[in-house]
C-alpha cells in the first residue's frame, strides 16, 4: 500500500493547507466482528500513522477533514473521511482485497492487479449446500461467459461447458481442465446420436465437490496461452484443498442426502386413444399394429382391445411419466483429516456417493480418495505430492434419441389410453412374457418395452482413475528458482453393454465387452526469476519446457446369439468379434513468460510458446508440425496512478492480445490406412480402406487469436464492484473434418482453412445493498453475450454466387433436421425444411390436400448467445438464504419429441380436424395431414429455447458455538437446498429447453431423453 | 549452487533436445493398420460388401423392391413398399451405403492395379467387371448418379462428385465391360480370393458377357440400336452356359456379421434376425398355383394356421386385413421358406436363367438368331433348378421341369418371358425391379393405399439420400436434368432414362 499512499501524497501536496488537529479513536474489526490486530492506519497525504492494538483499538491525531487509510493483509483497504466525529469504528472486508493472489496458468501465482486478462475464481464453499453431484454443473449461471449445458442423459451423463463461444468448427470446444497442475481428460466416452445410444459420461464429473478449494476460470487466450494448444477454449483450474499449519488433527465430516423427482412436461392430447383412421382397434393384432398411434377414436370410456389382448376402458390414464420414473436418491458422505506444522502439512479425504437414478434400475456409485502432502524440506527446497483416486460404477445408463432399448421413448410415446404399467406383463420378470422374452406391445420390434429396457437390458461401466502429481521447487538464489513437475492422469474403464436373450429386435441377444485405458503423462520444468529491481521496477520471468504423451487403448470383444438362453456371457455368444484400437499422440513445448511491474501499478506481460505436434508429423517428417505463438498485455491500476473521485476505491484497465496454436486432435490423419480382417471369409483374408476421412495434404497448425479489453472497478467502500470484459476471438486455419458427399467414398475430409469468430462482452456486477453487523444482502449479477460467426469453412476463396458452404455435425432421427456449421452464420445452425409456401405465404398443399415440404434453410443456432445469472444471498447472523436465477436466450432447439408427437398423434395441435377434417383431408385420414408434417417439415418443430430457471435455492445455518455446548464439535453447518425448482419461463412445448442428448458440438437436437429433475437436498457439515 | 547448475542443465537440455519432434513421425503411424493392402484381400472385401449388409438389403431390397414387385406382401406398418408410401431413409439406403462400402474400395483397388509397377491385367479385368456390377444397380435404382467422379475422394480429391447422366453411365459401363473382358488372361487374377468363381477366368468371361447382355437389353426402350449392337456382341462373346456359371457369393454364418447374408440378417429367425413381417404375395402364389409351378414350395411354406398355400394381397394393413376374405391375420398366409434366407445363404447376382430369357427376348425382337423357344425353355429350366445352391433339398430334377414346360408351353409373348424372369430373380430384387420397369412385364396390378406417394402407381425409382441436399452442389443439376425437385416424396413417379 506504500505506493498507493505515495500517490496520494504527491497528488494532494498542492492542495494542502494548515488545518486544525483533533484526536480520533476507534476500533477495527473484520466482518465477523473479531478485532483485527496491527491494521496500518495512515492519514492520507502525510506520514502520520499508527496501527491497531491487540483489541483492534487505535488512536491518532489528525487534521480536520483528513482521510484515514486502513490497510491490512488479506483484507480490502478502506479510506474514510474524518468528519465531526472523534470515534471512528471500521469494519474491513475480507476476500475483496486488492492484493489478492490468484493462481494462473501453469500454477503460477500472481497478484490480481497484475493480470492483463479476465480470471474468475469461484470458491468451492459456494457450492457446498446446493452442490450438484456433478461438480461442473454447479457452475451453471455463476460465471459470465461460461456456458454450462447439462444433458438429458441421467446421473452418469456428461456436461458441455463452453467458454466465450465455440471457437473450433469441428474439434473440441470444451475447456482444458487442470486439477492441481494435472491436465485431466474430459473425453466423452460415447454419446447418443441419431440412431440412439447412451451417454457414457465424461471425466470432470467424477471429482468430489467436497475436495475442491477453488475453481479458477481462465477465459481467454491470454490467460491460457501458456497451456498451449489445448487451452484455446479456456482453462478451468481446479485447486483441491490442502492441509494447514494447525494445532492437532482437524476432522471434518460432510453428509448430504438428495432426492430427485422427474418433471413431466409432456402436455399431450388426452382426448383420442390408440387406433387408426379415427377408430379404435377391435382385434389384438390391430391393437399391436396400432400400439403407438393415437389416431383412434374419441376416448369415451368404452371397452377397447389393447396390445395384450385384454380389453380395458378407452379413457385417458394420466401421467405415464410419473408412473414409470422413480424418485432418485443420493447419499454422499465425505470424511476429511487435515493437519500440519511449519514443515509438513497433509490432507486426507475419503468419500462415498451412492445414487439411485430416476430411471428405474439405474444409478451411480462413486468413491473418491485423496492424499495431499506439502513439505518444506529446507528454507530453499519444498514440494507437494498429491494423489486422487476415483472408483466409479454406473449401472444401466439410459438411452436417448432413437427407440431401440430406450425406455424414455417407450414411456413418452404411449397413447393417452394406455397405462405404462400394463407393459410390465404378468410374470415376475418385468417387461417379459412367460418364456422370459420381451413382452412386445406394438408391431415394431425396434420400439422396446420400457420395462424390458429398464430391468432386462443391462449396461455397466466401471472406471478406476488416478490423478497424481509431484512437484518440487528449489529457490536457488535471490529470486531465482526452479520448479519441476511430473503429473499423470490415468484411467481404465470396463464396460458391458448387453441386449439380453429375448429382446424383440435382437431375439438371441447381443453382448459387447470393452476395456479402455487412458494415460496422459506430462513432465514440466520451469526456471524462474522474481525480483523487485528497485522501488519502481519489479521483474518476474520464467522459461520452461513440457513434454506430453497421450495414449488411449481399447480392447474388446462382442458377440450375438446366445447359445444357452439367458446365459449372458461372451463365451456363450456366437458371431464373436474382437476389437483392438490404439491412438497415441504427443506434444512437446517450450515456453517463457516475462512480467515487468512499474510502481506496482502498471504491469506489462508477454509470453511465448512453441509447440510441436505429433499429429501433424508425416512419415518423412517434412510437414509443418510446429508453431510459435505469443501473448502480450498491459494492466494499469488507474486508481493508484491518478486521483479519482472518492467514491471509486479501485480502478484497473487491462488490454491484451494473444495467439494460441493447435494441432490436429486425432493422430493418423495424414495417410490412407487399410484395415485387415485376418479371419476373412471362407479362409480368404479381407482388407479395405479404413480411413473414413479423406487424408489431407499440407495440413498446418491452426491459430486462435484473441484481443481482450477489461475494466475492474470498485465503488463505495467496495460495496459495489464491476468487472467488465470485451473480447474478439478468431480462429484461423481451423482443422476440420468437413462432411463431403458420401459418393466420394468418404464421409468427411480434413481441411485446414476454417475460420470462426467470437465477439462478446462479459459483465459482472456485485454489491452489498445492505450490510451491517447482523444482516447482509449480497447480490451478484452476471451477463454475457457472445456473437459467434463462422467466417470461412472449406475453401480459401468464396466464389461469387456459389452455394453457402456448410458442414454437417449431427442429424436428427427424423432425418429432416440437421445441425450444421454454415458459413456466415453462428455455429451449430439448425437446418430444417420449411413449409412450401406461395408468394402470399400460404402453405402449398399437394393434390391430396397435404402440406408439402419447401427448402432446407438455417433456422437458428442451437447455442444460446446470451446468458444471465442473478444470485442473491441474505445473511442474518448465522443463517443465510440464497437463490440463483439462471437464464439463457437466443438459441433454438429442434424437438424430435414433438415431431414424433405429430407423427403418432400425441401432440395437442393434432386435435384440429379430427372431427371435421382439414381442407381436402377427411376426418378419418387426418393423420395423413399431420404425418406429412411430422418427419418432413421441420419448421414446425424448431422453437426458441430461451428459459429462465430458479436454479438454486439454499438455506444454510451455522449452529452458534453456544448451542453446541459440550459437544466435541468445532462447528456444525446445516443446509437445505433445492435445484431446478422452478422453470420460470420457457418457450418450448412438451420438453425442457435443456434436453439435448449429446454434449458434443452439434447442439440443438432433442429426442426422448431422461426428463429433467427437481432436486431437494439436505446437507450436514461437522468440524471437530 | 551445484544443484541449481544441474537444474539449469536440465532446462537447457529440454529446450534444445526434447523441444524438437524426435520420434513423432513414428508416433503418428497407426500401429493397427497397414499403409498398403494386398489387392486380393481388397477384392474379396469389395465382393462381400457388394453383397451388402442388412441395412440396404432390408430397406431398398426387401421393404421397397420385393414388395413393389409383389413377391411379398405385408401388413406391418413399416413394410411400406407394396403401399407406395414414402420413407426417405429406406428409399435411399443403397445409395447411402454403396458408395461408402463398395465404391470406395472398388476405385481404390482399380487405382492400385492401374498404377502398379508389375501389372496383373486379369486382376484389372475382374475389377472392371465388378465395378459395373456395383454401378449398374445404383443407376438402375436412382437414375443419374455420381459415376465418373465417384469414390475418388482420396485418389483425385473429388469431395462432391458430379452426377452423370444415365445414358452416359450406360455407354461407359458397356465399354468398361468390354475392356475388362479383354484384359482377362490365362494367368493371374485373384485366385481363391474371388468369391464368385475362385479365379476362373473362363467363367469370368461368361459372366462379363452375360452382364453385357443384361445392360444391353436394359436399353431396349431408350436406345434400341445401341441395345441391339451390344446384345449381339454379348451373345457372340459367350454368355453363361448353365447354372454352374451363376454369379453368387456363398455366405457363412460367421465368424462376424460381414460374413453373413444381408437378407438372412433380416429374415433368418434361427440366427436371431426374426423380422416376421413379409408373406408371399398372392400375385406370386396365384401365378404359381395356376401354372402348377413347384417353385412355390421352394419359395414359401404353407400358412401357420394351416391349409394350402395362400398368398397375401398387397396393400393390406392390420385394419383392412380384418375384412379381407382370403385371411384375416398374417398367419393365414404362406410365409417365405427359411431355407432361402439363412445368414449362410448365397447372394445371387446373375443367373443362367436370366441370360437365357434375355436371349429369348432378343430373338423375339430380331436382335439375335436362334430359337426363342429353346432359350425360353432353357431359362425356365435354369430358373427352376437354380435353388439347390441354397439347400440340397431344393434340387429340382429335369422330369419335373419337363412336366411343367409341357403343361405351360412357350406362347411367344413378352409377358410370359417377363413372368419367368420375375420368378428367376426372386430375392435378387434390384434386378427384378429393374427388368419389370423396362419391360412392363409381368403385368402387376397396383394398389391405391390411402396416403400413398404415387397416386396409386408402382414407383419407378428410388430417391437419393436426403443428405445430398445442401451438401453436394451437383445434385441440383442432376435433378433439373431429370425433371425433378428436392421434394423427394413426390418424385417416385419420375422414370429413369432407360425406362421409356
Amino acid at each position: 500500500m506504500k505506493n498507493h499512499l505515495l500517490c496520494f501524497l504527491f497528488l494532494l501536496l498542492g492542495s494542502m493547507t494548515a488545518l486544525a488537529q483533533k484526536r480520533v479513536t476507534g476500533n477495527v474489526t473484520g466482518s465477523d466482528g473479531f478485532p483485527l490486530i496491527g491494521v496500518a492506519i495512515l492519514e492520507a497525504g502525510t506520514d502520520n500513522g499508527t496501527s491497531s492494538d491487540i483489541d483492534g483499538n487505535y488512536a491518532l491525531d489528525v487534521s480536520d477533514g483528513a482521510t484515514l487509510n486502513f490497510s491490512y493483509t488479506g483484507f480490502a483497504s478502506q479510506s474514510v473521511v474524518v468528519g465531526d466525529e472523534t470515534t471512528l469504528n471500521v469494519v474491513l472486508q475480507e476476500g475483496v482485497a486488492l492484493d489478492e493472489v490468484v493462481v494462473t496458468a501453469l500454477g503460477i501465482e500472481k497478484n490480481k492487479k497484475a493480470l492483463t486478462y479476465s480470471v474468475t475464481e469461484v470458491g468451492g464453499e459456494n457450492f457446498s449446500a446446493a452442490r450438484s453431484m456433478n461438480v461442473i454443473q454447479s457452475l451453471s449461471g455463476k460465471v459470465a461467459g461460461v456456458n454450462v449445458s447439462s444433458t438429458a442423459t441421467g446421473a452418469g451423463g456428461s456436461t458441455r461447458v463452453v467458454i466465450r463461444g465455440n471457437s473450433s468448427i469441428g474439434g473440441n470446444n470444451q475447456p482444458l481442465y487442470v486439477v492441481d497442475g494435472v491436465p485431466m481428460d474430459n473425453t466423452n466416452l460415447g454419446s447418443a446420436g441419431m440412431w440412439g445410444g447412451k451417454d457414457w459420461g465424461d471425466g470432470i464429473s467424477s471429482l468430489n465437490p467436497d475436495d475442491i478449494e477453488t475453481y479458477t476460470i481462465l477465459k481467454g487466450n491470454s490467460a491460457a496461452a501458456l497451456y498451449g494448444s489445448r487451452a484455446s477454449n479456456g482453462v478451468i483450474l481446479i485447486t483441491t484443498k490442502s492441509g494447514t499449519n494447525r494445532k492437532g488433527i482437524g476432522v471434518e465430516f460432510n453428509s448430504q442426502v438428495r432426492t430427485e423427482t422427474v418433471i413431466d412436461r409432456l402436455d399431450f392430447q388426452q382426448d383420442y386413444g390408440h387406433g387408426l383412421n379415427g377408430a379404435k382397434p377391435t382385434t389384438q393384432a390391430e391393437a399391436m399394429e396400432q400400439g403407438l398411434v393415437s389416431w383412434g377414436g374419441k376416448l369415451d370410456g368404452s371397452s377397447v382391445m389393447q396390445f395384450d389382448g385384454v380389453a380395458r376402458p378407452y379413457s385417458a390414464v394420466g401421467s405415464n411419466v410419473d408412473r414409470f420414473y422413480r424418485t432418485g436418491t443420493t447419499f454422499s458422505n465425505t470424511l476429511t483429516l487435515t493437519g500440519g506444522d511449519e514443515k509438513y502439512n497433509f490432507r486426507l479425504s475419503g468419500s462415498a456417493l451412492n445414487n439411485e437414478d430416476v430411471v428405474p434400475n439405474s444409478g451411480l456409485d462413486r468413491y473418491n480418495f485423496t492424499v495431499k502432502v506439502g513439505a518444506k524440506f529446507s528454507e530453499k527446497f519444498s514440494g507437494t505430492v498429491g494423489v486422487n483416486y476415483i472408483n466409479e460404477t454406473v449401472n444401466n445408463r439410459a438411452n436417448s434419441s432413437d427407440a431401440p432399448a430406450n425406455s424414455n421413448y417407450g414411456v413418452q410415446t404411449l397413447p393417452a389410453s394406455i397405462n405404462v404399467e400394463t407393459l410390465k406383463g404378468t410374470t415376475d420378470k418385468l417387461g417379459a412374457i412367460e418364456d422370459g422374452t420381451e413382452l412386445l406391445y406394438n408391431s415394431n420390434v425396434f420400439i422396446t418395452n420400457p420395462y424390458w429396457t429398464a430391468h432386462q437390458v443391462y449396461n455397466k461401466s466401471v472406471k478406476n482413475r488416478m490423478i497424481g502429481n509431484i512437484q518440487l521447487r528449489y529457490d536457488i538464489y535471490d529470486g531465482l528458482y526452479a520448479r519441476g513437475r511430473i503429473s499423470m492422469d490415468r484411467y481404465d474403464r470396463r464396460r458391458t453393454d448387453l441386449l439380453p436373450y429375448g429382446t424383440g429386435f435382437q431375439p438371441f441377444g447381443n453382448i459387447d465387452e470393452r476395456s479402455n485405458n487412458f494415460q496422459e503423462l506430462n513432465s514440466e520444468l520451469i526456471l524462474g526469476y522474481d525480483k523487485d529491481l528497485n522501488e519502481t521496477i519489479g521483474l518476474s520471468v520464467f522459461v520452461g519446457g513440457n513434454t506430453m504423451t497421450n495414449t488411449f487403448e481399447t480392447v474388446g470383444g462382442s458377440g450375438n446369439t446366445f447359445a444357452v438362453p439367458f446365459l449372458h456371457t461372451l463365451g456363450n455368444a456366437g458371431n464373436r468379434s474382437t476389437i483392438y484400437n490404439i491412438r497415441e499422440l504427443g506434444i512437446n513445448s517450450i515456453f517463457g513468460s516475462a512480467e515487468i511491474a512499474i510502481k506496482k501499478a502498471i504491469y506489462v506481460t508477454a509470453t511465448a510458446r512453441n509447440d510441436w505436434f505429433s499429429t501433424l508429423t508425416d512419415a518423412d517428417n517434412t510437414a509443418d508440425n510446429s508453431e510459435l505463438y505469443y501473448s502480450a498485455g498491459i494492466s494499469a491500476v488507474v486508481s493508484d496512478l491518478v486521483e479519482l473521485p472518492s467514491q471509486i476505491d479501485f480502478a484497473k484497465v487491462r488490454f491484451t492480445y494473444a495467439e494460441v496454436g493447435g494441432g490436429a486432435a486425432d493422430p493418423y490423419l495424414l495417410s490412407l490406412n487399410y484395415g485387415v480382417f485376418g479371419q476373412g471369409h471362407n479362409g480368404n483374408p479381407l482388407g479395405g480402406v479404413a480411413s473414413g476421412s479423406i487424408p489431407p495434404i499440407g495440413l498446418v497448425p491452426l491459430t486462435s487469436q484473441e484481443l481482450e479489453f477489461g475494466l475492474d472497478l470498485r465503488f463505495l467502500q467496495n460495496r459495489l464492484g464491476v468487472d467488465f470484459s470485451v473480447y474478439n476471438k478468431k480462429t484461423l486455419n481451423d482443422i476440420i473434418a468437413a462432411g463431403v458427399s458420401p459418393t466420394s467414398g468418404f464421409g468427411s475430409k480434413t481441411v485446414n482453412v476454417g475460420s470462426i469468430e467470437n465477439k462478446g462482452v462479459e459483465l459482472m456486477l456485485y454489491g452489498s445493498p445492505v450490510k451491517n453487523k447482523d444482516f447482509r444482502w449480497d447480490v451478484s449479477f452476471n451477463y454475457a453475450k457472445n456473437n459467434n460467426k463462422v467466417l470461412r469453412l472449406l475453401t480459401d476463396e468464396i466464389e461469387e454466387g456459389a452455394n453457402r458452404e456448410t458442414i454437417r455435425l449431427e442429424e436428427s432421427r427424423t432425418r429432416s433436421a440437421y445441425i450444421e456449421v454454415v458459413e456466415g452464420l453462428p455455429y451449430s445452425q439448425i437446418m430444417g425444411f420449411e413449409y412450401a409456401r406461395d408468394d402470399n405465404g400460404e402453405m402449398i398443399l399437394d393434390d391430396n390436400g397435404l402440406p408439402t415440404r419447401g427448402d432446407l434453410v438455417p433456422m437458428g443456432t442451437g447455442v444460446h448467445p446470451t446468458s444471465i445469472g442473478i444470485s442473491n444471498t441474505f445473511s442474518y447472523k448465522n443463517m443465510s438464504l440464497s437463490f440463483l436465477i439462471d437464464s439463457k436466450s437466443g438459441g433454438y432447439i429442434y424437438s424430435a419429441t414433438n415431431a414424433y408427437a405429430y407423427h403418432w398423434g400425441l401432440h395437442k395441435n393434432t386435435l384440429e380436424g379430427r372431427e371435421t377434417g382439414i381442407g381436402a383431408v377427411a376426418a378419418e385420414n387426418v393423420e395423413d395431414y399431420y404425418q406429412a408434417i411430422g418427419f418432413s417439415i421441420s419448421e414446425q418443430f424448431v422453437e426458441k429455447a430461451d428459459f429462465i430457471k430458479l436454479r438454486e435455492l439454499v438455506f444454510s445455518y451455522n449452529l452458534p458455538k453456544s448451542k453446541l455446548g459440550n459437544l466435541p464439535f468445532e462447528s456444525v453447518n446445516i443446509g437445505i437446498a433445492g435445484r431446478n425448482l422452478w422453470l420460470i419461463s420457457s418457450s418450448v412445448d412438451n420438453i425442457d429447453p435443456e434436453s439435448t442428448y449429446t454434449s458434443g458440438n452439434g447442439q440443438g437436437l432433442e429426442m426422448f431423453g431422461v426428463p429433467q429433475t427437481r432436486a431437494l437436498q439436505f446437507n450436514l457439515g461437522i468440524k471437530f | 549452487m551445484k544443484f541449481s547448475k544441474y537444474i539449469l542443465l536440465i532446462v537447457a537440455l529440454m529446450m534444445f533436445q526434447t523441444s524438437c519432434d524426435d520420434g513423432f513421425d513414428e508416433l503418428n503411424v497407426n500401429p493397427t493398420s497397414s499403409p498398403e493392402i494386398n489387392p486380393q484381400f481388397q477384392f474379396t472385401w469389395v465382393q462381400l460388401r457388394t453383397s451388402g449388409g442388412r441395412y440396404e438389403n432390408w430397406r431398398a431390397g426387401l421393404i421397397y423392391s420385393s414388395m413393389m414387385m409383389q413377391h411379398f406382401a405385408s401388413t406391418c406398418g413399416y413394410w411400406t413398399g407394396d403401399k407406395y408410401t414414402w420413407n426417405g431413409g429406406y428409399s435411399s439406403s443403397l445409395f447411402d451405403r454403396a458408395y461408402l462400402e463398395q465404391v470406395k474400395d472398388m476405385q481404390d483397388l482399380i487405382n492400385t492395379l492401374e498404377t502398379a509397377e508389375a501389372s496383373d491385367p486379369t486382376m484389372l479385368g475382374m475389377a472392371k467387371i465388378w465395378r459395373v456390377v456395383i454401378f449398374h444397380r445404383l443407376t438402375d435404382l436412382y437414375g443419374d448418379v455420381p459415376y465418373s467422379e465417384a469414390g475418388k475422394g482420396f485418389i483425385e480429391g473429388i469431395d462432391n462428385p458430379k452426377y452423370d447422366a444415365q445414358d452416359a453411365i450406360y455407354a461407359d459401363m458397356l465399354n468398361e465391360l468390354e475392356s475388362g473382358i479383354n484384359l482377362l488372361g490365362a494367368s493371374g487374377g485373384f485366385g481363391s480370393g474371388d468369391l464368385i468363381y475362385g479365379g476362373d477366368t473362363n467363367q469370368w468371361k461368361k459372366f462379363g458377357y452375360s452382364l453385357m447382355l443384361r445392360l444391353a437389353m436394359r436399353l431396349s426402350e431408350a436406345d434400341a440400336s445401341t441395345a441391339q449392337a451390344w446384345t449381339a456382341k454379348a451373345i457372340a462373346g459367350g454368355v453363361m452356359e448353365s447354372n454352374a456359371d451363376n454369379a453368387f457369393i456363398q455366405h457363412t454364418s460367421g465368424p462376424e456379421g460381414i460374413n453373413q447374408n444381408g437378407i438372412g440378417q433380416v429374415l433368418d429367425a434361427a440366427a436371431g434376425f426374426g423380422d416376421d413381417c413379409p408373406r408371399l404375395s398372392n400375385t406370386l402364389v396365384d401365378w404359381m398355383t395356376s401354372t402348377g409351378d413347384g417353385r412355390l414350395d421352394i419359395f414359401g411354406v404353407t400358412p401357420v394356421n394351416g391349409g394350402a398355400h395362400n398368398g397375401m394381397p398387397n396393400g393390406l394393413d392390420e385394419t383392412t386385413i380384418q375384412a379381407n376374405p382370403s385371411g384375416t391375420t398374417k398367419d393365414d398366409f404362406s410365409s417365405f421358406n427359411p431355407l432361402l434366407v439363412k445368414v449362410s445363404s448365397p447372394m445371387v447376382f446373375q443367373t443362367y436363367a436370366e441370360t437365357q430369357l434375355l436371349i429369348a427376348e432378343a430373338i423375339k425382337r430380331g436382335w439375335a438368331t436362334g430359337s426363342a423357344e429353346d432359350h425360353y425353355n432353357n431359362g425356365v429350366r435354369g430358373g427352376m433348378q437354380q435353388w439347390e445352391i441354397y439347400d440340397a433339398s431344393l434340387a429340382v430334377d429335369d422330369a419335373t421341369v419337363d412336366t411343367y414346360l409341357a403343361a405351360n408351353p412357350y406362347d411367344d409373348t413378352f409377358e410370359q418371358i417377363g413372368w419367368q424372369y420375375w420368378a428367376a430373380t426372386f430375392l435378387n430384387e434390384y434386378e427384378s425391379y429393374a427388368n419389370w420397369r423396362r419391360t412392363g412385364t409381368p403385368t402387376l396390378t397396383p394398389v391405391n393405399y390411402p396416403g400413398n406417394a404415387t397416386g396409386g402407381t408402382i414407383p419407378v425409382r428410388m430417391l437419393y439420400g436426403g443428405g445430398e441436399i445442401g451438401l453436394n452442389p451437383n445434385l441440383d443439376e442432376a435433378l433439373a436434368r431429370q425433371g425433378m425437385t428436392t421434394d423427394f416424396v413426390n418424385m417416385m413417379t419420375v422414370p429413369v432414362w432407360w425406362d421409356k
